[in-house]
C-alpha cells in the first residue's frame, strides 16, 4: 500500500486531473487575451476577465532548475530525488520530476517533453524527459 | 528635512533565544515587550498602537499585557511581515493614527515542532499541496532551486554560500545572546549535509524560539526618551506577488531595486554612506540575490564579492553582525532590525561596527522591505 503524497483531484483542477489520466494536459485558458493559467482562478490575472475554457495544450517546453531532495519530507517518496521547475511552452509553470536522466545531466534550457505516470487507478501525475531528438 | 526622519525606534527588547518549551508565543512576545518599554523609559499605558506578529491573537495579547491602544492588527508569521509591519508603524505615526507603537513578535517554533516542509507546508502561494504529488515542499527547496539557476547562469559556487555561512558564523561567537556560537572551517561547511542541494545544512536558518519587540514613536517624543534615538531614515517596499508560486526569473531584481531606491532617496543617502547590512537571511542564496538586487554589487557577481571578505566584521560592509538567521537566532528579521538599532547605538560591544552612522536592513522575498536606520535626524 503506497503512503506517498497524492493531489486533490475533485477540486477546481479535476479537468486537469482528468486530462492527464486520458494523456491530455489542459489548462485554463482565457476567453479574451488567451493567457493559460494553473491552477485554477476565477480571474484571469492578465486581463481579469472571468472568461475561460480548458484547452489541450503541446506539454513540451525547457527546464528553469532543479534541485535534488536528500531530506525526507514525505513517506513513500525515497530520497535522493530530483524536482525540476519547468516551463510550457503556452507559458505555464510547473514542479515536477525528471525521468530517464541523472540530475547532474540537467542544463538550464534543455528542452523536455511530458511523460504520463499512473500513480493509482484515478491519479496521473505529469513528468518530464529529454525532448527525443534535442533541440526540435 | 523633518519629514524625511519623522519616526524614530526609541525602544527595543527580547528574550533568550532556543528552545523554551514553558513558553508560548504570547509569553515570549509580552516579556520582550516589557524589556523594549522599560528600554524607552516609556510606560505600558504610553502604547496607543500595537501590531503583533507570529502571536495567534491580538485580544488574548492585549489581555495579557493590559493594553487598550487605539489601533490593533495581528500579522501572519512570515519573515517578509517584519520589515512591513515597521514600514506600517512608521505609516501610523506618520498619519497621526497613533502616537507611540509597539511591534511584538512571538515565535515558539522550536518547541511546538514546526517544521518547514512536508504535509503541514503553507510556504508560497495559498499552500504548496498542489506539488507535494512530486515531492517540491519547503521554502528551503525553493531557495535551492533560485540558487541552481544562480549557479548555472553565473558561475556562483557552493563556496560561496559557504563564505557567507561562516562569516555569520563567526560573527555570532562574538554575540553572547547568539544560539549557535561555535566557529567553523568552510570544508566543514562543505561536509556538512546536503538537505536540498545545492544547499546544505549550514544554509539553512534555525528554528528556535523567541521573541522580540520594538518601540516606534515621532522624532519629536523620541528626543525626551531614554535612549538615543534611532531614526527611520529611510524605507520602502515592493513586490512580487502576482506569479509568486514559482521562484522569480530575476532573483526579485526589480522590486529590490525599486524599494532600495526609494529608502535611498527618502534617507538622502548613498551606498558610501552605509556602515553595516542587515540581510533576511532565511538561507544563504537570499544574502547573494539581496547584495545584487539591493545594489551592493552588479548582477552576477555577488558571489565574488562575498569571496572579497566584505561581509565580515572588519569588512567593508559587515554583514548580520548578530550571526543572523543563520547563527543567532531565526526571529524573522525582527532580531535582524534590532540589531540594525542597536549598531546604531553604538551598543553592540565585541561584535559592534566602528563609527556606525547607518544600517540597511533588507529582506527579498514576494514582499520586498528596506529601511536604513540612522544616527542623525537629518
Amino acid at each position: 500500500m503506497t503512503t506517498r503524497p497524492l493531489p486533490s483531484i475533485e477540486g477546481p483542477d479535476k479537468p486537469f486531473w482528468l486530462g492527464l489520466k486520458q494523456r491530455e494536459v489542459r489548462f485554463q485558458r482565457c476567453g479574451d487575451c488567451k493567457t493559460y493559467r494553473f491552477p485554477a482562478a476565477r480571474l484571469c490575472a492578465h486581463c481579469q476577465s472571468e472568461n475561460c475554457e480548458w484547452v489541450a495544450v503541446d506539454p513540451t517546453g525547457v527546464v528553469e532548475t532543479w534541485c535534488v531532495f536528500h531530506r525526507q519530507y514525505f513517506e513513500g517518496l525515497t530520497v535522493p530525488y530530483t524536482v525540476i521547475q519547468v516551463r510550457l511552452r503556452c507559458g505555464i509553470r510547473l514542479f515536477s520530476n525528471p525521468v530517464g536522466i541523472q540530475a547532474d545531466a540537467l542544463r538550464i534550457d534543455m528542452p523536455v517533453e511530458g511523460v504520463f505516470e499512473d500513480v493509482t487507478p484515478e491519479v496521473t501525475l505529469l513528468k518530464f524527459q529529454p525532448t527525443k531528438g534535442g533541440l526540435q | 528635512m523633518g519629514e524625511r526622519a519623522s519616526v524614530a525606534v526609541v525602544g527595543v527588547g527580547h528574550t533568550r533565544y532556543g528552545n523554551m518549551p514553558e513558553y508560548d508565543a504570547y509569553d515570549l512576545g509580552a516579556l520582550a515587550l516589557k524589556q523594549a518599554i522599560a528600554d524607552a523609559g516609556l510606560k505600558f499605558t504610553d502604547i496607543d498602537g500595537l501590531i503583533v506578529n507570529r502571536i495567534p491573537d491580538y485580544q488574548r495579547f492585549c489581555e495579557i499585557a493590559g493594553l487598550d491602544p487605539a489601533y490593533v492588527n495581528t500579522t501572519p508569521g512570515q519573515g517578509r511581515f517584519s520589515g512591513i509591519c515597521i514600514e506600517t508603524a512608521a505609516a501610523l505615526i506618520r498619519s497621526g493614527a497613533a502616537k507611540t507603537v509597539a511591534l511584538v513578535y512571538g515565535n515558539n517554533g522550536r518547541s511546538s515542532g514546526d517544521r518547514y516542509g512536508g504535509a503541514g507546508d503553507t510556504y508560497g502561494s495559498g499552500g504548496a499541496g498542489l506539488w507535494f504529488p512530486y515531492g517540491m515542499t519547503s521554502p528551503g527547496a525553493f531557495h535551492a532551486l533560485m540558487a541552481r539557476r544562480h549557479m548555472a547562469l553565473y558561475g556562483t559556487k557552493n563556496e560561496h554560500l559557504g563564505i557567507v555561512a561562516k562569516t555569520f558564523r563567526d560573527h555570532a561567537a562574538l554575540n553572547p545572546a547568539a544560539v549557535m556560537r561555535t566557529p567553523y572551517t568552510l570544508a566543514d561547511y562543505q561536509n556538512s549535509r546536503y538537505i536540498c542541494e545545492p544547499l546544505h545544512l549550514f544554509d539553512y536558518c534555525l528554528i528556535n524560539d523567541g521573541g522580540v519587540a520594538l518601540v516606534l514613536t515621532s522624532a519629536a517624543r523620541a528626543r525626551d526618551l531614554a535612549q538615543r534615538p534611532v531614526y527611520l531614515r529611510g524605507y520602502g517596499i515592493a513586490t512580487a506577488l502576482s506569479n509568486s508560486t514559482f521562484p522569480p526569473d530575476d532573483f526579485w531584481r526589480s522590486p529590490t531595486r525599486e524599494a532600495a531606491a526609494n529608502s535611498f532617496r527618502m534617507a538622502g543617502l548613498t551606498y558610501d554612506d552605509i556602515s553595516t547590512l542587515m540581510i533576511y537571511d532565511n538561507f544563504t542564496p537570499t544574502v547573494l540575490f539581496s547584495l545584487e538586487g539591493f545594489g551592493y554589487c552588479d548582477v552576477g557577481e555577488s558571489g565574488a564579492f562575498v569571496e572579497e571578505g566584505h561581509l565580515a566584521i572588519g569588512g567593508r560592509y559587515p554583514t548580520n553582525t548578530s550571526g543572523g538567521h543563520l547563527s543567532e537566532s531565526y526571529m524573522q528579521g525582527w532580531a535582524l532590525n534590532i540589531e540594525a538599532v542597536q549598531q546604531v547605538r553604538g551598543t553592540c560591544g565585541a561584535r559592534q561596527v566602528a563609527d556606525c552612522h547607518f544600517a540597511h536592513y533588507m529582506a527579498a522575498s514576494p514582499v520586498v522591505t528596506s529601511i536604513i536606520y540612522g544616527r542623525e535626524q537629518s
